[in-house]
């Protein structure tokens, strides 16, 4: 099993390092970061998440701009190792608030105390934040959130809309409030990351909308919560293929290729009436996971062109439309396209500004080659890659509905759509 | 608590270590438990600060569990360092042990454990015992994982104390916590012992599925991985398991969806049912699918996995190639794998949809995924004979961007392509041909002079240019020396006319005269000779029609497959390699194996003194036959018990280590391959030998280290009579100064080498204790000499005349001296050497003999011979001339 659990920062100094099972020989933590930053095995220029040096197996996720490592010296399931790694970020953030260098370091004893109950001898205990809080006696210690980078997919609710306190997610679970009491409330995320290619003639030729319902409660005496999704909500796709786009769009049930759910989900009535019952553990965890390849609207409509305008000249035109109702503005809108690698000179009009549903923009460019192109422009430049957040707007019209007869706390109900890869071919 | 804990780290004045022990021995407990947390900061940045250990655990004695906590990730740290020190905890462990707290009940032993200190461990043992009879199920899955800790340390306690029973009893708990951590403690243990410990019975099975829907994530992946250990009766328990394990495949964790659709790969194997099959595969495509949207961490590992499954059951992702194009915001890592899958999954169906993403990701800016992908298309080409055409316009298409890695990297796959379908393609060369100067990759122009020489026919110029990259021949690389020297050869054959002469003289020179490189020396050396002696010979073998190529590159073999498949969801199957290949554990020898080993120490005793008796008295066996190692020398004295002893090597059995049959170990001493001095202490003697018309290696081994030596195995390397071994080694393991000699049995024609018969044999041994040793021996052909190889007065004359003269040989053997003919022909009679005929030719006689060898391969021979004078002359004709050096050897050393 486990034999040793690490943390590195971007430089490779150890900021968590606790070894399980004493069977691997010194200076593991040095030869992972070495092998990391200089993998040059297979050509690849990023290291796979697990490899293995001189009979040792490194495995590894990127948090936060930390790596997070186990080793281990028996052929165990890497997948295991990896959620792992990714739970006990989760509940370190939970326990701390923010995960960084710094709060890691502040609160090294608490982190020490959570790994010795989190993994035992090599072995995962238990994860859930929950549970953990009967064993852990350590208080965090608070590092001040606003001079921080926001993380993860929480971020995004702390720019631009002032719907909530920005502190919110960012506060621990279980430290108490400054101010005595502690705040009944309750956090459900519905987050898409949706992925679209367009072909050259505008197409859609790959559509998927990968969804999160993300939870975080801190509601006291743990009830019983009731999420109710769309009554038409259908699982499975059927037999016919899911893939042409007939004029079909529009309203209609959403359907699910394939879904799962949290293990303090309960399903009984699931069935019947699209409704989860489940009493929320403490901390982040995301309540169920969906997939969808079924048709939806992409929110936006990217079209481009790069034409040759004389000799090593060429004329770039790129069109972003909005398909998305004016009350919602989509921003941190980043577009790339590469050029050929011979331009040497572009020059720009640009529209700018964060986008409002219903606008079109255009980009126009005018590029300057050291050498006459050959001939295939569209295959040396692009594709377009766009990159986009839109707060309260859900592309699959997945919608929860919340019911509890006698119980109110704050709650917070938020829909984000972001791109995951939202791609136009030239 | 005030400020913050990194306030810890801040740099040390001078005499750090004693303000650290004064403040640990103040009386006020604040200012001790930070003076500890400044310890463990100290201690985790690396500082040494075991020097406060008695401090420390002076501190070890209170209620506050925070500190306690602290005081014993101290202790772990530094307990192996100070044992005499940790013995001052152990009154506070056990006392800990039976606090009223399951809390400090299960800190005890779960810090016990970690404490890897011999003196500590005897003490652990009773607190152990009670606490995995705790009423708390905390302190009891704690335990559980300490009876773990405690095998690894000491295996022998655990099996003492009974600690493996109690274990057992834990996975019918009724805490599901506890159940998992039993079961996870109990395959570990199962892991490092060769004894079986932990076996899944039905009655197992059926606690571990009930426990499985109750468990956390984690727990649940230890029971499923134990699971998968297990074998199911027949059909319906198989469907049975299957249908139990079937909704974990909905669990939000990927390692559990990984773990039960290894189980449920396992169990398919066994049903037999195509309906449930089918419905199994359907219930799998989705959750696989669905692997890909976690963590980029987590489609690596899904892509690796769903790489082996494609392999075997490629139907159930049939449909879903669409999930496997590459995002633009995948790591090269994932792109990679989603590429080999894609190539997996490329039908004539889909394979207008593939190529067009492959195309784009060839204008990727990626220069690594974008080679593969341009050799991703070759290999759709290779693989898909009806999209070979579409594929290959698509790679013209990206030839005429001329973006010089696409362009090397197609030329090396059309190279392929040409291979797989001769005389298809080649109207596309004169587009290649433009690409020429600005390859400056080596396969890249080896491939292309590969196709300028193979097609060199149909190229007008193909002598220009070929020669153009002769004037750098010197400074290319090997590879491309090689292919330019048989593409000009290859063009003079075609085309013999001056010019390629001029060419084929310049570069046979290079090739030879001025160049080190030895393989390219002798590829130049044959074709030489092959065009100066028989230039049509030489058209024969360099024009040679080429067996169709396939695309099997990243295919595993069917074998390996099913061990990788068999490890689904672990490590194995992400590197593709079967574990034994990079898991390196050392399995402890439990106690049981030790008894049977005082049995076999024993039979070595009882062995060595006979063999010392045979040793010392040589010459008590026949004159004759004690020169001779090939036959056993009591053979004709001893037949009875032969059988028996046969019956029981071939049969394979167990019990056939050579304790009291002098027969097999007995007999002259065999000659040393391997001295003690090469093998660290082993002396390996071994030599072929046949009896009763088997071939068996006669091999032995004396123990001259310091170790005990188990685990023997042996291989042979192809060699000419495709020796190999007809079954394992028997060895027991070998106690120090000690022998032991055993028969293997071999069967022939198993792994042929190819080329010219030679005699040579390659064999390699191993142990557990040491490197693996190689040695040379050498193949007696005489052992071959089947016992039909008696022929007819009349036939041997007829088969004489039949044989052309060509097929007649003869050698004289010098130093042999026949000195009776009648022992002679008992003699040679004994190793399959059969007397027809002899007669008197003045002073010398003639012995007429037939030997024959597998395949009714027959040797007629001639000895002409005077007796006792030294000198034979041994003339033989065979229809097979090659074997006949072969046989010469083995008369001469028959007749030594």
């Amino acid at each position: 099993m486990i034999s040793q659990f690490f943390v590195l920062s971007q430089r490779g100094d150890h900021i968590v390092f606790r070894d399980y099972r004493g069977e691997v020989p010194k200076g593991s933590a040095e030869i992972f970061f070495r092998k990391v930053k200089f993998w040059n095995d297979d050509e690849a220029e990023e290291a796979p998440p697990v490899f293995n040096v001189d009979g040792v197996n490194y495995i590894h996720v990127k948090v936060a701009g930390l790596f997070f490592v186990v080793t281990t010296m028996v052929n165990v399931s890497p997948s295991l190792l990896l959620e792992l790694l990714q739970r006990i970020a989760r509940v370190t953030k939970d326990y701390l608030g923010v995960l960084n260098e710094d709060s890691l370091r502040k609160n090294f004893i608490l982190v020490y105390e959570l790994l010795d109950e989190v993994i035992d001898f090599g072995y995962p205990q238990t994860t859930s934040t929950e549970v953990l809080k009967s064993y852990i006696f350590n208080e965090p210690i608070m590092v001040d959130a606003g001079r921080l980078p926001p993380l993860g997919p929480a971020a995004m609710f702390m720019q631009g809309t002032k719907r909530m306190p920005g502190t919110a997610v960012t506060k621990s679970v279980v430290a108490t409030e400054p101010g005595g009491k502690k705040r009944e409330e309750i956090f459900v995320d519905i987050i898409e990351r949706i992925s679209v290619t367009f072909s050259s003639s505008g197409y859609i030729l790959t559509s998927e909308i990968d969804g999160t319902i993300q939870m975080k409660s801190y509601l006291t005496g743990n009830p019983e919560i009731r999420l109710a999704l769309n009554e038409d909500l259908s699982i499975g796709r059927t037999g016919s293929s899911t893939y042409d786009y007939r004029s079909s769009s529009g309203g209609g049930a959403v359907i699910l290729d394939d879904c799962n759910f949290h293990e303090s989900v309960h399903l009984d009535s699931f069935d019947i009436d699209r409704t989860l019952h489940l009493i929320p553990p403490d901390g982040e965890f995301a309540v169920m996971n969906y997939r969808i390849t079924q048709e939806f609207k992409p929110p936006f409509r990217v079209t481009a062109l790069i034409e040759e305008a004389g000799p090593a000249r060429a004329e770039v035109l790129l069109k972003i439309r909005a398909d998305f109702s004016a009350n919602v503005t989509a921003n941190t809108i980043v577009v790339q396209m590469p050029v050929p690698s011979y331009t040497m000179r572009a020059s720009f009009e640009l529209e700018a500004g964060a986008i409002v549903g219903g606008s079109e923009h255009t980009l126009r460019a005018k590029l300057t080659f050291s050498q006459e192109s050959h001939g295939n422009l569209t295959k040396e430049a692009g594709p377009v890659n766009m990159n986009f957040t839109i707060p309260m707007y859900n592309t699959s019209k997945l919608q929860i509905a919340k019911k509890s007869k006698t119980y109110n706390p704050y709650r917070w109900v938020r829909y984000v759509t972001q791109a995951n890869s939202y791609v136009a071919r030239l | 608590m005030s400020g913050h804990d990194s306030k810890y780290f801040s740099t040390t004045k001078k005499g750090e270590i004693p303000e650290l022990k004064e403040e640990l021995n103040s009386q006020y407990k604040d200012k001790r438990k930070d003076a500890v947390k400044k310890v463990i900061a100290a201690m985790t940045v690396g500082k040494d600060v075991s020097s406060l250990f008695t401090d420390v655990v002076n501190c070890m004695q209170t209620e506050n569990l925070e500190l306690k906590k602290l005081v014993y990730l101290y202790l772990i740290n530094y307990a192996k360092s100070q044992p005499d020190l940790a013995i001052l905890a152990v009154n506070t462990f056990v006392k800990d042990s039976q606090d009223p707290n399951p809390l400090i009940r299960a800190l005890a032993v779960r810090t016990m454990g970690c404490i890897r200190v011999d003196k500590i461990t005897e003490y652990l043992c009773d607190p152990l015992q009670r606490c995995l009879k705790d009423d708390d199920p905390y302190v009891r899955k704690t335990a559980a994982i300490c009876v773990a800790k405690l095998y690894d340390i000491n295996a022998e306690l655990v099996e003492d104390r009974g600690f493996l029973e109690a274990l057992k009893d834990l996975i019918s708990d009724n805490n599901p916590m506890v159940v998992a951590n039993a079961v996870a403690a109990l395959a570990e243990i199962q892991d490092s012992s060769t004894r079986p410990i932990f076996e899944i019975t039905s009655h197992t099975l059926s606690k571990l599925l009930t426990a499985l829907n109750e468990c956390t994530e984690w727990g649940q992946v230890f029971i499923l991985d134990s699971l998968s250990r297990y074998k199911a009766a027949d059909a319906r328990e198989a469907e049975n398991i299957v249908e139990r394990v079937t909704p974990r495949l909905q669990h939000a964790n990927c390692a559990v969806v990984l773990s039960a659709v290894k189980i449920i790969l396992l169990q398919m194997e066994l049903i037999t049912s195509t309906d449930v099959v089918r419905n199994l595969c359907k219930k799998m495509a989705p959750p696989l699918v669905t692997l890909l949207s976690a963590e980029p961490e987590i489609q690596y590992v899904a892509l690796r996995n769903i790489n082996l499954i494609v392999q075997k059951r490629p139907t159930i992702l049939a449909h879903e190639i669409k999930v496997f194009f590459c995002k633009y915001n995948d790591p090269i890592y994932v792109k990679m794998e989603k590429l080999e899958i894609m190539i997996k999954l490329a039908s004539d169906r889909n394979i207008d949809q593939v190529l067009l993403e492959f195309k784009e990701y060839a204008t990727e800016v990626d220069v690594d995924f974008v080679r593969k992908a341009v050799r991703a298309i070759g290999r759709c080409a290779i693989k898909l004979e009806r999209a070979a055409e579409r594929c290959i316009s698509v790679l013209l298409e990206l030839i005429k961007i001329k973006v010089n890695y696409v362009v090397q990297e197609a030329i090396i796959v059309i190279k392929d392509i040409f291979r797989r379908y001769p005389n298809t393609y080649e109207s596309i060369i004169a587009t290649l041909c433009e690409s020429l100067d600005t390859l400056d990759e080596p396969e890249a122009k080896a491939s292309m002079i590969w196709i300028i020489g193979e097609y060199a026919e149909r190229i007008d110029n193909a002598d220009e240019l070929l020669e153009s990259f002769l004037e750098t021949f010197p400074e290319e690389p090997a590879l491309v020396q090689l292919q330019l020297l048989t593409a000009t050869v290859k063009l003079f054959l075609k085309k013999p006319t001056e010019g390629p002469q001029q060419m084929i003289q310049a570069v046979l020179n290079n090739a030879t005269v001025e160049t080190d490189n030895p393989d390219l020396r002798d590829r130049a050396y044959i074709y030489w000779r092959l065009l100066s002696t028989d230039p049509e010979a030489a058209k024969d073998v360099v024009l040679a029609e080429k067996p169709v190529i396939s695309d099997d590159s990243n295919q595993l073999d069917s074998s390996l497959l099913d061990d990788l498949l068999a490890n689904i969801s672990t490590l194995s199957s992400v590197y593709h390699k079967p574990p034994e290949a990079f898991v390196s554990r050392v399995k402890t020898a439990p106690r049981a194996d030790d008894e049977e080993f005082a049995d076999t120490a024993e039979t070595g005793y009882s062995e060595s003194p006979s063999q010392g008796v045979d040793g010392a008295s040589p010459s008590s066996s026949a004159g004759t036959s004690s020169n001779v190692p090939v036959k056993q020398p009591a053979a004709p004295a001893a037949p009875a018990p032969m059988p028996d002893l046969l019956g029981d090597l071939m049969g394979m059995d167990n019990s056939i280590v050579p304790v009291d049959e002098p027969t097999a170990p007995s007999g002259p001493p065999l000659p040393v391959l391997l001295p003690s001095t090469t093998g660290q202490g082993l002396q390996i003697s071994a030599q072929l030998v046949r009896r009763d018309g088997q071939i068996f290696y006669d091999i032995s081994f004396d123990n001259g280290t310091q170790a005990v030596l188990d685990g023997f195995m042996i291989q042979f390397n192809k060699n000419t009579f495709g020796l190999a071994a007809g079954g394992a080694l028997q060895v027991s393991p070998l106690q120090p100064g000690t022998s032991a000699r055993t028969l293997l049995p071999m069967v022939a024609f198993q792994n042929l080498s190819p080329g010219a018969p030679s005699s040579l044999l390659q064999v390699a041994v191993k142990n557990n204790q040491q490197p693996v040793w190689y040695f040379n021996d050498k193949i007696p052909m005489h052992a071959f000499f089947g016992e039909d190889g008696k022929m007819e007065r009349t036939s041997f004359l007829e088969a004489w005349k039949s044989l052309p003269d060509d097929n007649e040989f003869s050698k004289e053997f010098p130093s042999s001296v026949i000195s009776s003919v009648d022992a002679a022909v008992e003699h040679l009679a004994a190793s399959n050497v059969f007397f027809i005929a002899k007669r008197k030719n003045s002073n010398k006689d003639v012995l007429y003999m037939s030997a024959k060898i597998p395949r009714g391969i027959p040797f007629l021979i001639e000895l002409t011979a005077a007796v006792g004078v030294p000198g034979v002359k041994c003339a033989v004709k065979t229809p097979n001339k090659e074997m006949v050096a072969l046989f010469f050897e083995a008369m001469e050393s028959l007749l030594k």
